[in-house]
């Protein structure tokens, strides 16, 4: 690695801009991915490690890899830090960067597609299952509601994932 | 008329980089009374000097007028020297052209020399006004206050004392020794925490100089450098110290339980009870708040009479105490006693406590199984609770594997942002003492960086790491409590980029050091002041560690900020040293530019009194009626109670009504 301190600074306002205003404040200590469930499942770049590569300022190298998406949003790398660096928000300020560079693994651009279309990020047909023991079909949930559709969709496409252009 | 020489310096290009010099010195050479007016690259060289003694020695002038930095680091350098010249040093002035000239004015050379001359106007108009004034002397108190009985106030105490002086060394818990009483073995050597404790206690307790007051605090200090009169109480210890002879029977047949503080909280200890086994002194203490009063004896009552022996029915620790020195019918007063003492310069030595476990949410201290560094110093110690054995306190079992972990507290914007700086030390050593008794002892240690600055430490931590103790770089993040009082560890090691997650027996904190509560009481009746880090605030960060902002106030310790047993010692001897020039003196010298009442002219109305910061004004009877009157050897010439005054009564020497009018003018001609 070069250090390269255009791209350091660069990397660092990127984050800052997306909202990850702490990441200056990080001494690498790691008490962030000690607790982190994405680490333990064997994500390489998160929390204690996303931060480091960002202060290298590593941004276009690592904009591919799909471990940001494993952030589970349970916060309590925020909650463990001992320098207030909040880093959940700098995994989500990554994120949105890797977003808007249409940077993200298939699995999330599925996600997204489902939250469009049914009002629910994750989304498998229940009718058969709930037929099967004994329950109405349809649930009451934006999935069978056309207008609840409606509106959801309006939001989205009104956000800045509307602005991604995937829907 | 005065002969007024002005002496304006280049500071090398310092000044001379922005102002015009020789056009300052032209210019000065114009004002009224200015008999020469010379120029010198550096005016504090030799050679400068020399230049204005001569001037002086010749009889060309009769005041002095140099223009160039700072008098807070210059003036004492040019009063001296024309004072050796013969010429009395309070006629001079110093007109600061470079802090407040030529570096903040690099921009515009012009206006910067335009200034620098109005400044040296100024200048020369007060010294023409100058008065000669004489320094003067009050005479000091051989003797000095030690507060705090740990290892920093038993050094200052030891080195006062080896000097001659008369010290007090007070300890508000019954026994002196302090936090390194408590500690097993210590770093880098391992020697014995007591053995080279506990001869250093014993001297400083048997000490013909000193005199030792244990169970007792500070409760009130008036006065000021030389001559502080001190106010200790003397907590009461419903014992008669003259008659125990610390056998410890009281403490066997008292039934009252609570927390050995001594222990860090792991054993209870009796409310009749002797702090340790080399308590010095080793005396024996009721602890009134825990104790039952057995057989109804509330303290100053009579006993009650058994009916059938006729004898009276006595509590548990009076009837056990071979001395009679337990006797509850005495009528004891609660709030203890009060010795006045005067000293002439106060040691401040009292040390620090390390955070609890309970701050640590995510750290589970709800197991008995995770305890802080200081608890397992008492765990590994031969007095402590297990008697050394290294027993985890949920079942009294041998732990298999044991983890630690740091910066607890430290380096953390939620508590303390300061490194604590001794811990990763005190770690190592814990972990290498239970490795060389227990080989094959797991041992996990957490850092976030291992700091080992200091003489033999680094050594001391690689040899730690042949010995087979795992360290990893990375805050543990978490602990888990799990069946069978053990605890999953959530960690991280850095280096591999991995979290690591195991189980462990025993998990060992090593919190932060802060200043305990009553710190703040104290430092209210000292006038000392907190730096950021709520710790006492030294004088100088560099060059006045041991010196407060209260002349005759030193520091020794922790309670200055944290620092491991070699640095307090050093700091401790340090403090020891400041504190005892005012009394090698003998004296005490009063700067002469402080405040005077003219008697004649006081009306006595008193406004000066409450306004007075120092304290230094009272009201005494002239010509019998009441006038205020300064204390020269408390004010320190401030100047409020000149101005306030309506009478016009009070002079500041050296900062007359002429001298500021004529350099009020000088500035707005």
């Amino acid at each position: 690695m070069i250090i390269d301190q255009k791209k350091i600074d660069e990397a660092v306002a990127t984050i800052i801009d997306y909202g990850g205003h702490g990441i200056r404040r990080c001494v690498q200590c790691g008490a962030c991915s000690a607790v982190c469930p994405g680490v333990r499942a064997g994500f390489p770049l998160l929390c204690r490690n996303l931060i480091r590569h960002l202060l290298n300022g590593q941004l276009e190298e690592i904009i591919e890899d799909a471990s940001s998406w494993g952030c589970q949003a349970c916060n309590r790398c925020t909650e463990n830090c001992p320098r207030d660096v909040r880093p959940q928000e700098v995994v989500f300020a990554f994120r949105r960067y890797q977003a808007n560079q249409l940077a993200f693994s298939t699995s999330s651009v599925t996600s997204q597609m489902n939250l469009f279309e049914t009002g629910h990020a994750v989304y498998t047909d229940p009718r058969e299952v709930r037929k099967m023991v004994g329950l109405p079909e349809v649930t009451p949930t934006s999935a069978f509601d056309d207008l609840a559709k409606i509106e959801i969709q309006t939001l989205i496409s009104n956000s800045p994932m509307g602005e991604l252009g995937l829907f | 008329m005065a002969k007024v020489g002005v002496y304006v310096c280049h500071c090398g290009s310092n000044i001379a980089g922005v102002i015009d010099v020789a056009a300052v010195r032209d210019f000065a050479a114009t004002l009224p009374d200015v008999v020469v007016a010379r120029k010198d690259l550096f005016m504090c060289s030799d050679s400068g000097q020399e230049m204005v003694k001569k001037d002086v020695r010749d009889g060309l002038v009769d005041r002095v007028v140099v223009a160039a930095c700072t008098p807070r680091t210059h003036e004492p350098i040019f009063r001296a020297a024309i004072e050796k010249a013969g010429l009395n040093k309070y006629l001079f002035e110093m007109a600061n052209i470079r802090d407040q000239g030529s570096w903040v004015h690099g921009h515009d050379h012009e206006g910067a020399t335009e200034k620098a001359k109005k400044v040296v106007a100024s200048a020369v108009g007060k010294a023409r006004n100058l008065e000669p004034l004489e320094d003067k002397f009050v005479p000091v108190t051989d003797a000095a206050l030690v507060i705090g009985g740990g290892i920093g106030g038993i050094s200052a105490a030891l080195e006062l004392a080896n000097m001659g002086h008369k010290t007090y060394l007070v300890e508000k818990r019954p026994s002196i020794g302090g936090v390194m009483a408590q500690l097993d073995k210590t770093f880098p050597t391992n020697d014995c925490s007591a053995c080279i404790l506990t001869p250093m206690m014993v001297e400083a307790y048997n000490h013909p100089n000193i005199e030792t007051l244990t169970y007792a605090e500070v409760d009130d200090v008036s006065g000021y450098i030389g001559n502080f009169a001190v106010k200790i109480r003397q907590k009461q210890t419903y014992v008669d110290w003259s008659k125990c002879t610390g056998c410890g029977d009281c403490a066997t047949k008292c039934p009252a339980k609570t927390p050995d503080e001594f222990n860090a909280g792991l054993s209870d200890r009796r409310a009749a009870f002797i702090m340790f086994p080399q308590a010095v002194p080793k005396k024996a203490v009721v602890d009134i708040e825990h104790c039952l009063n057995c057989a109804g004896r509330e303290i100053g009552t009579l006993p009650k009479i058994n009916e059938k022996t006729g004898r009276p029915i006595l509590a548990p620790c009076e009837r056990a105490c071979p001395a009679e020195a337990i006797n509850r019918s005495v009528a004891y007063n609660p709030a203890g006693t009060i010795k006045e003492v005067e000293v002439g310069s106060i040691v401040v030595a009292t040390g620090y406590q390390v955070m609890d476990k309970g701050w640590f949410k995510e750290m589970a201290p709800a197991s008995p199984n995770v305890i802080t560094a200081l608890q397992l110093e008492r765990i590994i110690s031969a007095t402590g609770p297990t008697e050394g054995k290294l027993l985890r306190p949920s079942d009294k079992e041998k732990p298999h594997t044991i983890t630690f972990v740091s910066c607890m507290g430290s380096r953390d914007e939620n508590f303390h942002t300061y490194c604590s700086r001794f811990c990763c030390m005190y770690m190592i050593k814990q972990a290498r003492l239970i490795k060389e008794k227990y080989p094959d002892m797991v041992i996990n240690m957490h850092f976030i960086d291992v700091r080992t600055a200091g003489k033999g430490y680094d050594e001391y931590y690689t040899g730690a790491r042949k010995m087979g103790i795992n360290f990893f770089k990375g805050k543990v993040g978490g602990l888990e409590m799990l069946a069978g009082d053990k605890l999953r560890v959530l960690a991280y090691d850095m280096e591999a980029a991995t979290g690591i997650e195991y189980e462990s027996d025993l998990v060992v904190l090593a919190t932060a050091v802060e200043l305990p509560p009553d710190a703040t009481a104290l430092a209210q009746k000292l006038g000392l002041q907190f730096c950021g880090n709520h710790f006492f605030r030294e004088l100088h960060p560099k060059l006045g560690p041991v010196e407060t902002a209260v002349e005759g106030l030193f520091l020794a310790g922790c309670c200055q900020g944290p620092k491991d047993i070699p640095d307090t010692v050093a700091q401790a001897k340090g403090a020891a040293a400041a504190a005892a020039v005012p009394l090698a003196q003998g004296k005490v010298k009063i700067e002469p530019t402080i405040s005077e009442v003219h008697s004649e002219v006081c009306s006595g109305c008193g406004i000066c009194i409450p306004l007075c910061p120092y304290h230094a004004i009272n009201m005494i009877t002239f010509a019998e009626r009441p006038r205020a009157q300064i204390e020269m050897s408390a004010c320190k010439g401030c100047g409020v109670c000149t101005s306030a005054c309506p009478s016009g009564a009070i002079v500041l020497h050296g900062y007359e009504e002429a001298q500021i009018f004529a350099q009020i003018e000088a500035l707005t001609a």
